[in-house]
């Protein structure tokens, strides 16, 4: 965000950059930034902390008030507290055993499986929904019922002949309703009120559930395909790079 | 924990190696008080308004994300599946803090909140860049916007 601080301090409007990587703050020496030693996808700190948030959003726009620059970087030297695990976090969602599909089981089986985990999951999610007013499922725009057959279809490795999702290839709509799934299952899991760290989290849903291993049995399809857009999307897109392993 | 050293290698070592541009100028833009300021969000997480098409890879324009809009009427479209989500899932303000601007400025800190923030793909180049900025600053002017904080992922 640097460099788009340059562009438009160029263009004539004074800018302030919060910053997640001090190393590309330092290279690229934007007007003002302001660097915060949180995660990567937390810029503010603290999620259902307004007052934490306050203080880091205050902090960049007071760069604002300085004139000993350019290429002003200050440091926001608090970490975010909820960076460490919570004692007593569950899930709340109580998964069904699933029996372990064999390597190389087919889209029906995958299909039936993930039906029989979402039965559980999506009574959870619609409680933390109602709780908290939103959802940030949805960016898929198709309906719950075809996320399965859709994700499915590409166990082996070719594209459907058509995509759902008219604006989108078949592998881009498969890769958003996957943004989707794992979304409705990490909702679904953090009761309103709790406040686990994401690694909490994320290690319930990559270690535990019948969709991460269903997402990356999509990945090493997608990886093993001729398609080169396959490659690209499935292979870069459904797994982070740090969950790749079972 | 961003810093590099804390990062999983692989995102570390994509990251360290990432091309930063680098420029021949450095602008620096000098202004009002902060009290007197119309302050727009800039954030590079792909967010889009619900049933909007995402921002893909390469998309190198913007999105409008008007101040009323109601946070469950934003989404994320970010290509990256790298950084974490679960914060946005619980408070859209960890990403785009557009409810903490609206107390700074009832609160007397800035002078009011622009009515228009802008969504854009962080993942994509800067050096491509130009044209978006053009576009950002013909529609921050037309909003008498003169400071912008940006907010990455």
């Amino acid at each position: 965000m640097s460099a788009l601080g340059h562009l438009i301090e160029q263009r004539g409007i004074a800018t302030t950059a919060i910053g997640l990587i001090r190393l590309h703050m330092e290279k690229i020496r934007g007007p003002r930034g302001l660097f915060v030693p949180f995660e990567l996808g937390r810029p503010l700190g603290e999620p259902e902390d307004a007052a934490f948030q306050r203080r880091v959003l205050q902090a960049a726009l007071n760069l604002l008030e300085r004139s000993d620059g350019p290429a002003i970087l200050g440091d926001f030297a608090d970490q975010a507290p909820g960076r460490l695990p919570a004692a007593d976090w569950q899930s709340a969602v109580t998964l069904p055993t699933i029996a372990r599909l064999a390597d190389g089981a087919g889209a029906v089986d995958w299909m039936e499986a993930l039906k029989g985990e979402l039965a559980a999951v999506l009574p959870a999610w619609e409680r933390v929904h109602t709780a908290r007013g939103r959802t940030t499922v949805g960016v898929g725009r198709l309906p719950l019922e075809s996320w399965a057959s859709l994700v499915c279809a590409f166990l082996d490795g070719q594209p459907p002949d058509a995509s759902p999702v008219p604006d989108l290839r078949a592998v881009q709509a498969a890769r958003y309703v996957i943004d989707d799934l794992k979304a409705l299952y990490t909702e679904a899991a953090v009761a309103p009120g709790a406040r686990p760290s994401s690694r909490q989290v994320l290690d319930w849903f990559w270690d535990r559930t019948v969709a991460a291993r269903l997402i990356r049995a999509v990945r090493a399809a997608c990886l093993a395909s001729p398609d080169k857009v396959l490659n690209l999307v499935g292979g870069g897109q459904l797994v982070p790079s740090a969950r790749v392993s079972a | 924990m961003a810093h590099l050293e804390d990062l999983p290698p692989a995102t570390r070592q994509r990251l360290t190696d990432l091309d930063c541009p680098t420029y021949e100028t450095t602008p620096f833009v000098a202004g009002v008080p902060l009290r007197q300021r119309r302050v727009a969000i800039v954030t590079s997480a792909g967010l889009v308004s619900r049933g909007d098409k995402p921002m893909l890879a390469g998309d190198n324009g913007f999105r409008e994300l008007p101040t009323a809009l109601p946070a469950g009427d934003i989404v994320m479209s970010h290509v990256s599946v790298n950084f974490d989500r679960t914060g946005f899932q619980r408070d859209i303000n960890i990403a785009y803090p557009v409810d903490r601007l609206r107390e700074l400025a009832a609160d007397g800190v800035i002078g009011s909140v622009a009515d228009r923030h802008y969504s854009v793909m962080g993942a994509n180049d800067p050096k491509a860049w130009d044209g978006l900025a053009d576009g950002l600053v013909e529609r921050l002017r037309q909003d008498r916007v003169d400071a912008v904080v940006l907010s990455p992922v």
